[in-house]
């Protein structure tokens, strides 16, 4: 502390602003929704203390709930699964075929810089029947595939996987530059060391980049975790939640219970279980990253 | 990275998330302490010919400069600054669904506007428990006031004796037809729900779009749900049966009337992907003229009237026609508008309240003079065919004559929990074959768990 010689009333000066406004933000706000989430209450009246009912009631009674929290994992696990390695497989063949990346890199970025409300409506006509002059299924007519052609949004099977679809496109690019700026950061005389050993192409991909481009795949893990855990915007402009619950998430039933159906209470009890979910998985993700780090320092 | 760096990026993640995290929760924290409704019996007002400085605020849900509501608005609140110069009217203009967050939000910190806008019955109630607005009793007997008003309408706005708010609308459900479509159809306007189905296989049979409806937001499907079950009910007042305790969802007229729907949807009447399509975006389908007919609350008559599709007097409209023989026709969905109230704690509760009578006073004259005044909720003098509004203007307001009562929408009788279980219970009748008798008890079930 003295290497600063200030005293530490100075260094408690600065960092109190930021500590306010931090505590007052996220902290407070989330301990006033914990007490909400004990109360019947729909925002404006009086409101009763129900003890832990709330949470009872959506753990078993609550028809929209599971299902809700079902395609929540899905969204997630399609994002962790599908979206991250191809993000890494990109950025590893980008850095390694293509001589100036950064056009390639931006324009898969683009997206992410595009307002969601747009890419939402962008991807409804995309997704409309051919009538209404849906590409997809124009294009799928126009080979013979008729058989194939769904009313992408609206058939409640297939609904959250058109949406699921639309944000690991959206979000494709933002994984792609994180993961391109670590594989950037790697020093190629490692690179060129393993080649005199021997190790080149996907033997160097395999014992240099994964392990040295970890830390840098953790933030994406984590981020796309997070990301889909909280998706509500893409699925509000797109569906709603509808046809009939068929895609809602969590976020999107804690903003439907806590506004539309003015049920406050029960929406922070919702938003409690968010909170606690998030939690709990970067504390895992964490563990197993440490453990793949361990094994490879 | 060295173990250090580990642990500061750790640190760095743990910031990140608990930053994401404040936008998890943002939907339960806009409250603070509850309850503690009852503030001093707002003691305020001053006196109200002091001449003191007055600032009202007048929030509204006239945001869109080009809308002929907000030009009106604009120019009464600048005829009232003229004649009171020592009140500032602020304007707060906001969207429908900016305005009833923002009120929501304002009324958990009871820092509701001078002037707000609520919708009627069932919608108003929490704000009226929660005791948020004055009683406009008296004032609304100034100057004439309550006279302008068409007899009956303020009773939804009328708790306990106590009235808490104007309204700027009053509207009925009504179906538009496009004249030239169902001519190329072969088809004739129906005056059953028989032929209205039969009309459908056959316009569809040739091609043309039978109906559209916005059903992404899905009031627009339960508004005409509800027009079916005020038929199949054989009259209006099934929902406050229901709330009596005499009739459950389950009740034969509600599950017909579910059968009926489906018959429709079956028929093929709604666009493709109905359930993707929001209300402008479904209203637009008929305003382009793709479709052969809409049903709607005669608010859209405006817009209606404005579009492409009405050249040459091509829209019409015609009455919900009967369900298997079952209603009068001159029963209609009721749609009681959005209407001004007063904040309680109002810092200047006397000149707020001398505004809103000079407002509403005014209102069906100007609403009349910019060919607004289809649907308000006031009686209008004046020759509407003399000044210019069009034949489908002038036959929707024939079909206003013909009011012989009907019910409210489903969320203006029923609370927002057991609502938005019949809404998203509808909206799956689009997408999904079910059992009608399933669907009723399921609504019912919710009925009971949120009564």
């Amino acid at each position: 502390m003295n290497v600063l010689k200030v005293s530490r009333w100075t260094i408690a000066a600065f960092i109190l602003p930021c500590l306010i406004v931090y505590v007052g933000l996220v902290f407070v706000p989330i301990l006033v929704s914990l007490y909400s989430g004990l109360l019947d209450w729909n925002g404006i009246g009086q409101s009763t203390f129900i003890g832990l009912e709330n949470y009872v009631k959506m753990f078993t009674r609550d028809a929209v709930f599971w299902p809700a929290v079902r395609r929540t994992f899905t969204l997630a696990g399609f994002s962790m699964l599908v979206q991250v390695p191809v993000a890494l497989t990109v950025a590893i063949l980008i850095t390694r075929f293509v001589r100036r990346p950064n056009f390639l890199v931006s324009s898969y970025f683009l997206p992410v810089i595009l307002s969601v409300a747009i890419i939402g409506q962008l991807w409804k006509t995309i997704y409309n029947p051919a009538s209404m002059g849906g590409m997809i299924n124009q294009i799928l007519t126009s080979v013979g595939l008729e058989s194939w052609t769904h009313s992408w949004l609206t058939e409640p099977k297939i609904a959250i996987y058109a949406i699921i679809l639309v944000s690991l496109w959206q979000y494709l690019g933002y994984h792609i530059l994180i993961q391109f700026t670590g594989i950037q950061n790697i020093p190629s005389e490692i690179y060129e060391a393993a080649k005199i050993d021997g190790a080149d192409g996907f033997k160097a991909d395999r014992y240099i980049t994964l392990p040295m481009v970890l830390p840098i795949l953790k933030i994406s893990i984590v981020l796309s975790f997070i990301g889909s855990l909280q998706s509500f915007d893409l699925i509000m402009v797109m569906t709603g939640g509808g046809p009939a619950h068929a895609t809602e998430v969590l976020a999107s039933h804690m903003y439907n219970m806590s506004f539309l159906t003015m049920q406050y209470g029960y929406g922070s009890a919702i938003a409690n279980v968010l909170i606690v979910m998030c939690l709990v998985a970067t504390v895992l993700i964490n563990l197993l990253f440490t453990r793949m780090e361990k094994r490879y320092s | 990275m060295t173990k250090r760096k580990m642990k500061i990026f750790g640190m760095a993640m743990t910031g990140v998330l608990a930053l994401s995290l404040s936008a998890c929760g943002g939907g339960g924290t806009t409250n603070n302490a509850a309850g503690g409704s009852g503030s001093d019996p707002a003691a305020s007002g001053g006196d109200s010919a002091s001449g003191e400085k007055v600032t009202i605020t007048f929030q509204n849900i006239y945001p869109d400069a080009s809308d002929p509501k907000n030009k009106m608005m604009k120019k009464i609140v600048d005829q009232y600054q003229k004649d009171n110069p020592n009140v500032t009217i602020e304007l707060d203009s906001l969207n429908t669904d900016q305005q009833k967050l923002k009120l929501k939000t304002q009324a958990a910190s009871k820092e509701v506007p001078d002037i707000t806008v609520v919708n009627p019955a069932a919608q108003m109630q929490p704000f009226v428990d929660a005791d948020l607005f004055a009683p406009l009793n008296d004032m609304v007997e100034e100057n004439g006031l309550k006279d302008t008003f068409q007899s009956g309408i303020l009773d939804y706005y009328t708790f306990d004796n106590n009235l808490y708010a104007l309204p700027d609308g009053n509207n009925i459900g009504v179906v538009y037809y496009n004249k030239k479509l169902m001519q190329e159809g072969g088809v004739e306007v129906p005056t059953t729900f028989e032929e209205m189905v039969a009309a459908v296989k056959t316009l569809k049979e040739k091609g043309i779009q039978p109906m559209v409806i916005g059903e992404k937001d899905s009031w627009t499907g339960s508004f005409l749900f509800m027009n079916i079950l005020l038929r199949t009910n054989g009259g209006p007042g099934f929902l406050q049966e229901v709330l009596d305790g005499k009739k459950t969802f389950e009740d034969p007229a509600y599950v017909e009337a579910i059968t009926a729907f489906q018959q429709l949807v079956d028929a093929g009447a709604f666009q493709d992907g109905a359930t993707s399509f929001d209300y402008n975006a479904g209203e637009n389908l008929f305003k382009t003229g793709t479709a052969a007919m809409y049903f709607m609350g005669s608010w859209a008559t405006g817009g209606i009237e404005t579009a492409e599709v009405s050249k040459d007097g091509n829209v019409g409209v015609f009455q919900f026609p009967t369900v298997g023989g079952k209603g009068n026709p001159d029963e209609f969905m009721l749609a009681p508008g959005s209407a001004f109230a007063i904040s309680k704690d109002s810092k200047h509760l006397e000149e707020t309240k001398d505004f809103l009578n000079y407002f509403m006073l005014n209102f069906p004259k100007e609403a009349f003079d910019v060919k607004g005044a289809v649907g308000i909720a006031q009686n209008v003098d004046g020759d509407f065919k003399a000044a210019g509004y069009s034949e489908m203007a002038m036959n929707v307001l024939d079909l206003f004559k013909k009011v012989k009562g009907g019910d409210l929408a489903f969320d203006n009788t029923m609370n927002p929990a057991t609502t938005q279980v019949h809404l998203s219970g509808t909206q799956s009748l689009f997408v999904e074959k079910k059992d009608p008798a399933a669907v009723a008890k399921e609504l019912q079930a919710a009925y009971e768990e949120n009564k």
